[in-house]
């Protein structure tokens, strides 16, 4: 009870203080809705046609997913610790019962709150705007403990970038400079077909890899397409995602600072 | 059975890069004890405050209610850092609801609103309060968990004086209760009141220990008393010259010396040193008989201050023995160490008692 109770605590005041900046609410919505509306609805996908989004509509589902699944929480979370520290609030933490595993716990469930709203809200706009189709099936279910994983996992990913960076420059530089090739590098805009046949591995190297093609396999068929089925398949995908989400997300609790 | 202090610190030791924080530094508190910390800017008060909180790691050894910092029970502890900002948009009963929520056990959140005098600013965002109400709230964070030891870092920086008055009274109550406060503060007033012990501290090492009282009967010097010539005597460009100047300080000093007091002269003043309250009006007395003229005659009594000006070296250049220099070492401290005229130190910043009267 203890320990629900400070996380609890914690993270009723981040929702609040998150909630209570109206700047950071609204771009944290409007940039994968910015996103959506220029890839999916302006440049719009041609299936077949050679080239950027030459692939059916639910292909990029993924993609436009882990906008948010990425970029929030390492910018959030990098941020958030970088002004914890410039404001001595984890010298006075250091001082109470939470734990840091527990702080970061409960800034996870902020973010999950967060990127679970926007991607219902993605979701909506890719299937009302593009046109996609999502297979109404009870595998579909399975985006939860995808997206769950991978926020947990970009939350210790982003302590580690906080612990790392010495100021709130320093973490949005360097979030960027992250996400930025993860994010299209990562099995998600881009079409395996479009990189050098060596990138394939590298791309396993990105932990959004196991993200955007656990996705892909319960929200869009390559049947009819000349699209390769993902490798590992949704259980295969799941177990990395997790596996990864766990290793992450210690190494991000022992990161989160404690002394000066 | 004697019972153990509530912080035991031996030995301790830091340093960044070539700057010696903590030097040595062995202190104890004990419960109930108010512990004020002294000492100039950069001085390791701090970083004190951080090796006896475990929030920075340091040689030595420290223990808090028997257990290294880091591992004992945090709900005992309370602490409010110096520079310490919590989350602005928050309101002040929000945040100290926050702060509860984090211990199992805490004190009603709308009683500790009352006692740092916030409750007409409860729903007030935090940073729309002004600079003295955010430090009252940070003070309320610090007390929410009704500490057994708690840590005040310049607790009363920015706070109006009825507000500080009103954290002086917390302190004291706390303190009555049984809890240990180890409080820092650059206002010697703050620190002569509510301490029960002084530690002052110089380039990282703890010079003196004491209780107030016994700091400033050991290290502050004696009562002065100053006479400032009557206007339309020009200072000499030398200074004090013994007596033998012609700025109105050589019929001053000759005038005090006749009625048996022993006087030194410097810029543009004379002082006698070691002088009680009954034997202004003897001095008074000489100058009349004299004949002598004066603007104001002022009579200080040392404060802590004194003691800490003395003990850091900080003792700024003023009314001084002939060639003789700035406080520099405490075993070799001038008697002389503060100055200025009209009475040098009163109110907030100082801690002396001081007299003047205007001829």
């Amino acid at each position: 009870m203890s320990r629900l109770r400070r996380v609890r605590a914690e993270a009723t005041a981040a929702t609040r203080s998150f909630l209570r900046r109206r700047t950071a609410v609204f771009f944290t919505f409007f940039f994968p809705v910015i996103l959506v509306v220029i890839f999916g609805a302006l440049v719009r996908t041609r299936p077949g046609g050679g080239g950027l989004f030459a692939a059916p509509a639910a292909y990029y589902v993924p993609g436009y997913l882990a906008t948010v699944v990425l970029f929030t929480p390492l910018s959030r979370i990098g941020s958030e610790i970088a002004r914890h520290r410039d404001d001595s609030r984890f010298e006075k933490l250091a001082t109470t019962p939470l734990t840091r595993g527990e702080w970061l716990a409960a800034h996870t469930l902020v973010n999950l709150g967060v990127i679970s709203v926007a991607s219902l809200l993605i979701l909506g706009l890719v299937v009302g705007l593009t046109g996609a189709t999502l297979p109404v099936a009870p595998a579909l279910a399975l985006l939860v403990p995808f997206v769950a994983l991978a926020v947990v996992l970009f939350c210790g990913f982003g302590a580690i970038l906080g612990r790392v960076a010495d100021s709130q420059d320093g973490v949005i530089a360097a979030s960027n400079t992250i996400a930025l090739p993860l994010l299209f590098l990562s099995d998600t805009f881009l079409t395996p077909s479009l990189l050098p046949e060596w990138f394939a591995n590298a791309a396993l190297v990105s932990p959004l890899t196991y993200f955007a093609r656990g996705v892909r396999t319960v929200t869009f068929s390559p049947t009819g397409t000349d699209l390769p089925a993902p490798p590992l398949g949704t259980t295969g995908n799941l177990a990395v995602l997790a596996a990864l989400a766990a290793v992450f997300f210690a190494v991000g609790a022992v990161a989160v600072p404690r002394t000066e | 059975m004697t019972r153990e202090p509530v912080v035991v610190a031996e030995d301790l030791r830091r340093s960044y890069g070539d700057t010696v924080a903590l030097d040595g530094v062995s202190l104890t508190v004990e419960a109930g004890e108010v512990f004020g910390l002294v000492g100039p800017n950069g001085a390791g008060k701090t970083t004190l405050v951080r090796a006896l909180t475990g929030t920075t790691s340091v040689e030595g050894r420290v223990r808090v209610f028997g257990d290294p910092p880091a591992e004992g029970d945090r709900s005992r502890v309370g602490l409010l850092p110096q520079e310490f900002a919590p989350a602005g948009r928050l309101t002040v009963r929000e945040l100290l609801g926050y702060y509860a929520g984090l211990y199992d056990e805490a004190r009603a959140v709308d009683a500790v609103v009352d006692d740092v005098g916030l409750a007409d600013t409860a729903d007030t965002w935090y940073e729309e309060l002004s600079g003295g109400q955010r430090r009252r709230a940070c003070v309320g964070a610090a007390l929410v968990n009704d500490p057994d030891l708690l840590f005040l870092d310049e607790p009363t920086t920015g706070i109006d004086p009825a507000g500080r008055r009103a954290v002086w009274g917390l302190v004291e109550s706390l303190s009555a209760d049984g809890t240990a406060v180890v409080l820092t503060s650059h206002s010697m007033t703050e620190i002569e009141r509510l301490s029960d012990r002084v530690g002052l501290l110089r380039d990282g090492g703890l010079v003196a220990v004491g209780p107030p009282g016994g700091l400033v009967a050991d290290h502050a010097g004696p009562a002065r008393l100053v006479v400032e010539p009557a206007d339309g005597t020009e200072p000499s460009a030398t200074g004090g010259d013994g007596g033998q100047g012609d700025d109105g300080t050589t019929a001053l000093a000759d005038a005090l010396r006749e009625a048996g007091f022993t006087v030194t002269v410097g810029d543009g003043e004379v002082a006698v040193e070691a002088v009680a309250p009954t034997e202004i009006g003897a001095a008074v007395d000489g100058l009349d008989a004299a004949g002598v003229d004066y603007d104001a005659l002022t009579w200080t009594e040392p404060g802590l201050e004194d003691a800490y000006l003395r003990l850091t070296g900080e003792a700024f250049e003023g009314l001084r023995q002939p060639g003789a220099s700035v406080v520099d070492d405490p075993t070799d401290a001038d008697p002389g160490g503060h100055g200025g005229t009209g009475g040098g130190n009163t109110g907030e910043g100082g801690g002396d008692e001081t007299t003047e009267v205007e001829a």
